[in-house]
C-alpha cells in the first residue's frame, strides 16, 4: 500500500536523533570530568605510586605496611595498587610506554633481566648512599643479591624471600611406625620414608603420595639440581649450565620417584589436586601427601586454616655426596620504573619496607605474613626472633636462607623463555613422555635457538 | 546535508575509536613486524629476520600452528554438526520447546573465563563430575587436562559448551525455510531423511557458510581457554598459536616477533577465508 512520505514524522525523528546524540556526548563529557581516582588521604604530600601483585589476605598486609609508612613521615604518601600477577607485566609495560608508570613495581615474575636490558627499570646502585651500598652488598643474604642483580648492577631490592623445605605429616609418620621426631637426613632416607607413607586404593591408584614434590607449584628440577651439585647457571663464570651430569642425576632422581609409583598414576593423582592448591585446600592439609616440598608461607596458612594439623618442617636432605641447604629460591622484589616521577620517594619506601634503614622496625612487617626477610639482621631482630619462637616450623626455612647454594632463575635476558622451556621439558620428563637426558638435550637446543635468534635480531645478551 | 552530519555525529565516536585502537595499530604492526621492539625502546629495523626465524628456526611456531590448524579441522566441523543437529531437534513443535531452546542457549552467554574454571572442576580426574559419571559405568576416566593424549581433546569438547550461539543462528535459518517446499516434498512422497537431505540442509547452507567462516576465524584466534585451563601444557600439547603469540609479545617482550606471527596468522586466515568464499558457489544455495 502506498504511504506518502511524512515530513513531520521525519523531522521529529531527526530531532530525537540529535537529542540522543547530545545526551551521549554529554554523558561522555561528564564521565571524563569526574575525578578518576580515589581522593587522596594526604593531598599535601608528594605521591609514591606502588603497584604490587598481592590480593586477598596478602594485600591486607601490604596495605598495613603502606599505612605504617604513611604514618611514619609527612613528606610522601604511598598509594598502593594491587595489580594481579598475571596481568601486571602487560599493564606495567603499557604504563611505561605511555609515560605514566608507577614509581615502584613489585613483582615475583621472571622479569628483571629483560626489563633491565630494555631500560624499563632503573639500576638502584646510583640511588644508594655509599653506606647503603655497603650494607646491601655486604650483609644481604646471597640469594637476595642473586635475585636482584643483573650484569653486576642491582635492579631490585628483595622485599621477601621464598625458600622451600620439606613438610612432613607427623601423624602419618607415626601411623607408619616412623620416628617423626627424627626426620630423614639423606635423600635416600627421604625416599624410603615416602615408600612407607604411600597409600593406594583397591584399584592400586595412588591416594596418598608418601613423598612427591608437587609438580604444579614447584619446579622440582630447579629445586634438586643444586642439591646434586648442579643448577642452571654458574654465577662465577656467568654462563648457563643446562645439560650437565649433575642436572641429569637430579632429573633422573625426580623421574624415578614418579616412575616407582607409575607415571600415569602420578599424573592422575597430581591432576586431581592441581586446581586447589591454595589456602585450606592445599593437598598437604587435606592429607594427599605424607611428605612434600613447599614454601614458608604454608606455615602461616596452616596456622590459619588447620591450626591442629600434626606436621613438621625440615630442610630438603641432600643426596649422598650432594650439597645440604641447596636448592631453588625465589622472592618478591621492588623495582623503580623508568620514567618514575618520584624516584627519591620510591627509593625511600623501598628502604623502609626492606629494612635497609631500620631493620628492627621492618622486621615486624615480616612477621605479619610469615615472610622471610632479605637481610640477616631483620631475621635476628627481636620482633622476628619472637615470631620464630612462636612458630618453630619457620626455623627450617631460616636455616636454609644464608646458604650460598640457593639459586634463583638464571640471570639471562631470555629468562622467561628459558624458564618456560625448562618447565615444559621437566613436565614431560615427569610424565614419562621424555627421557631425562632427552629433556635436558631439548632444553639446551631450545636455549641455543633462542640465543641465536637474539643475536640475529641484535639483542645484547 | 544536515541529516548527514547527524549520522556522522553518531558514528564519530566509533570512527575515532576504530582509527585509534584498530586501524592505527593494525598498520603499525606491519612496520613492527620488521623490527626488534620491546614496547619501551624505539623499534630497530631488522628486515625480514623475524619472518625468517619464525619460518625456519622456530619449531614451537610450527607446533603451535599445527595444533591450531588441527583444532580448526576438528572443532569447527564438530560444532557445526552438533549445532545443526541441536537446531533440528529444537525446531520440533513440542511442549516446552522455548524452555529447551533457552537451556541450550544459556551456556553460550556464560563468560569464557567462568566456563573455563567450571571445566577445570568438571574434568578433575579424581573429584570431577565427568570421571564420576564414567566410573558409574565402570570406565576409569583419564587425567583429562594433564594427560598429553587428552588435553587437546578436552578443549575440543569444551568448545561444544558454547555451541548454543551458532545453534540459534541455525534455528533462525530453519525457520526461514518456506513450508511450501516441505509440503511439495511430502506430496511427492519424500520421507523425513529425504526432506532433511534435499530441502533442509541445502536451504540451510547460507547459514552454515556464515558459521563456517566465523568458526574458522574464531579457531585461529583460540586463546582464552588454553590460557586459563592448560597454559599450553602438558608438554606444549595445547600451545595454541595465539597463546604462543601472546607469550612472545607480553612475556618475552618480542613485540616485533609477535607482530610477524600476527601477520602470518592474518595471511593464513585471509587465505582460508578467500578459499571458502570461492568454494561457496558450489555448495551454498540461496532461495532466489
Amino acid at each position: 500500500m502506498y504511504r506518502p512520505f511524512d515530513h513531520e514524522r521525519s523531522a521529529a525523528g531527526t530531532r530525537a536523533l540529535w537529542a540522543i546524540a547530545i545526551v551521549l556526548i554529554a554523558s561522555v563529557a561528564v564521565a571524563l570530568a569526574l575525578p578518576q581516582t580515589m581522593p587522596r588521604r594526604f593531598p599535601d604530600r608528594k605521591p609514591i605510586h606502588v603497584w604490587h601483585p598481592w590480593t586477598a589476605e596478602w594485600k591486607t598486609i601490604v596495605d598495613r605496611i603502606v599505612a605504617t609508612y604513611n604514618a611514619s613521615q609527612d613528606r610522601y604518601e604511598v598509594i598502593a595498587l594491587s595489580v594481579p600477577a598475571h596481568t601486571a607485566a602487560s599493564k606495567f609495560l603499557s604504563s611505561v610506554a605511555g609515560g605514566a608508570p608507577p614509581d615502584v613495581i613489585v613483582s615475583w615474575d621472571a622479569v628483571i633481566p629483560k626489563w633491565a636490558e630494555g631500560g624499563i627499570i632503573m639500576p638502584l646502585d646510583g640511588l644508594m648512599s655509599a653506606e647503603e651500598r655497603e650494607r646491601v652488598t655486604r650483609s644481604a643474604y646471597p640469594i637476595s643479591l642473586k635475585i636482584g642483580t643483573y650484569k653486576s648492577r642491582l635492579y631490585a631490592i628483595v622485599t621477601g624471600l621464598d625458600v622451600y623445605a620439606c613438610y612432613l605429616r607427623t601423624d602419618f609418620a607415626r601411623e607408619a611406625g616412623l620416628d617423626a621426631e627424627r626426620p630423614p637426613e639423606t635423600l635416600d632416607n627421604l625416599v624410603a620414608w615416602g615408600e612407607k607413607l604411600d597409600r593406594f586404593d583397591s584399584n592400586k591408584r595412588l591416594v596418598r603420595a608418601g613423598f612427591l614434590d608437587p609438580l604444579s607449584s614447584v619446579l622440582g628440577l630447579a629445586m634438586f639440581a643444586p642439591a646434586f651439585g648442579g643448577g642452571f647457571y654458574d654465577w662465577d663464570r656467568g654462563v648457563l649450565t643446562l645439560n650437565t651430569p649433575e642436572n641429569l642425576r637430579a632429573l633422573s632422581f625426580l623421574a624415578g620417584t614418579r616412575e616407582r609409583l607409575g607415571f600415569e598414576n602420578v599424573v592422575r593423582f597430581e591432576s586431581g589436586h592441581s586446581g586447589d592448591v591454595a589456602n585450606a585446600a592445599w593437598p598437604f592439609i587435606t592429607g594427599a601427601y605424607g611428605i612434600t616440598i613447599d614454601g614458608q608461607w604454608r606455615v602461616e596458612q596452616i596456622a590459619q586454616y588447620a591450626p591442629d594439623l600434626a606436621y613438621d618442617t625440615f630442610p630438603i636432605p641432600p643426596p649422598v655426596g650432594g650439597r645440604a641447604h641447596a636448592g631453588w629460591a625465589s622472592g618478591n622484589f621492588a623495582m623503580i620504573a623508568k620514567g618514575a616521577k618520584n624516584v627519591e620517594g620510591a627509593w625511600e619506601f623501598i628502604r623502609f619496607w626492606s629494612g635497609i634503614d631500620n631493620p628492627d622496625r621492618a622486621a615486624e612487617f615480616y612477621t605479619w605474613g610469615g615472610w622471610l626477610p632479605p637481610f640477616p639482621d631483620l631475621a635476628e631482630a627481636p620482633a622476628y626472633r619472637e615470631y620464630v619462637e612462636k612458630n618453630p616450623r619457620f626455623k627450617a626455612f631460616l636455616d636454609v636462607l644464608p646458604s650460598e647454594y640457593l639459586q634463583p632463575m638464571p640471570p639471562v635476558s631470555h629468562q622467561a623463555y628459558l624458564w618456560d622451556r625448562i618447565a615444559a621439558a621437566y613436565a614431560a620428563a615427569m610424565r614419562g613422555t621424555l627421557r631425562p637426558d632427552a629433556a635436558l638435550a631439548r632444553i639446551t637446543l631450545e636455549n641455543e635457538r633462542e640465543v641465536a635468534m637474539h643475536k640475529e635480531l641484535g639483542y645484547t645478551e | 546535508m544536515k541529516r548527514g552530519w547527524a549520522g556522522y555525529a553518531f558514528i564519530g565516536p566509533w570512527l575515532a575509536g576504530f582509527a585509534t585502537f584498530t586501524a592505527f595499530p593494525f598498520a603499525a604492526s606491519i612496520w613492527l613486524s620488521f623490527t626488534r621492539y620491546d614496547i619501551v625502546s624505539d623499534p630497530v629495523w631488522v628486515g625480514a629476520a623475524n619472518y625468517n626465524r619464525l619460518l625456519t628456526e622456530d619449531p614451537i611456531f610450527w607446533k603451535s600452528l599445527f595444533i591450531t590448524v588441527k583444532y580448526a579441522l576438528v572443532a569447527v566441523p564438530l560444532s557445526m554438526v552438533v549445532g545443526v543437529a541441536l537446531a533440528l531437534l529444537l525446531n520440533l513443535e513440542i511442549a516446552g520447546i522455548a524452555i529447551y531452546r533457552t537451556l541450550f542457549f544459556i551456556p553460550s552467554i556464560v563468560p569464557v573465563v567462568a566456563t573455563s574454571v567450571l571445566f577445570i572442576w568438571l574434568l578433575n580426574p579424581q573429584t570431577g563430575l565427568v570421571n564420576g559419571v564414567l566410573s558409574e559405568f565402570g570406565v576409569a576416566g583419564p587425567a583429562w587436562l594433564a594427560d598429553k593424549r587428552w588435553a587437546f581433546t578436552s578443549l575440543v569438547f569444551m568448545s561444544l559448551w558454547g555451541v548454543g550461539g551458532s545453534m540459534v543462528i541455525y534455528l533462525a535459518g530453519l525457520k526461514d525455510i518456506p513450508l511450501a517446499l516441505y509440503e511439495a516434498a511430502i506430496i511427492d512422497g519424500a520421507g523425513a531423511w529425504q526432506r532433511t537431505r534435499h530441502i533442509t540442509l541445502p536451504m540451510l547452507t547460507p547459514v552454515i557458510f556464515f558459521n563456517l567462516m566465523m568458526g574458522i576465524i574464531g579457531s585461529f584466534q583460540y586463546f582464552t581457554q588454553a590460557y586459563i585451563v592448560t597454559q599450553g601444557g602438558p608438554d606444549d600439547s595445547t600451545n595454541f598459536y595465539a597463546l604462543y603469540l601472546f607469550n612472545r609479545a607480553w612475556r618475552y617482550l618480542d613485540m616485533g616477533y609477535a607482530s610477524a606471527m600476527a601477520w602470518i596468522l592474518f595471511a593464513i586466515v585471509m587465505t582460508m577465508t578467500i578459499a571458502v568464499f570461492r568454494s561457496h558457489r558450489r555448495w551454498v544455495h540461496y532461495e532466489n
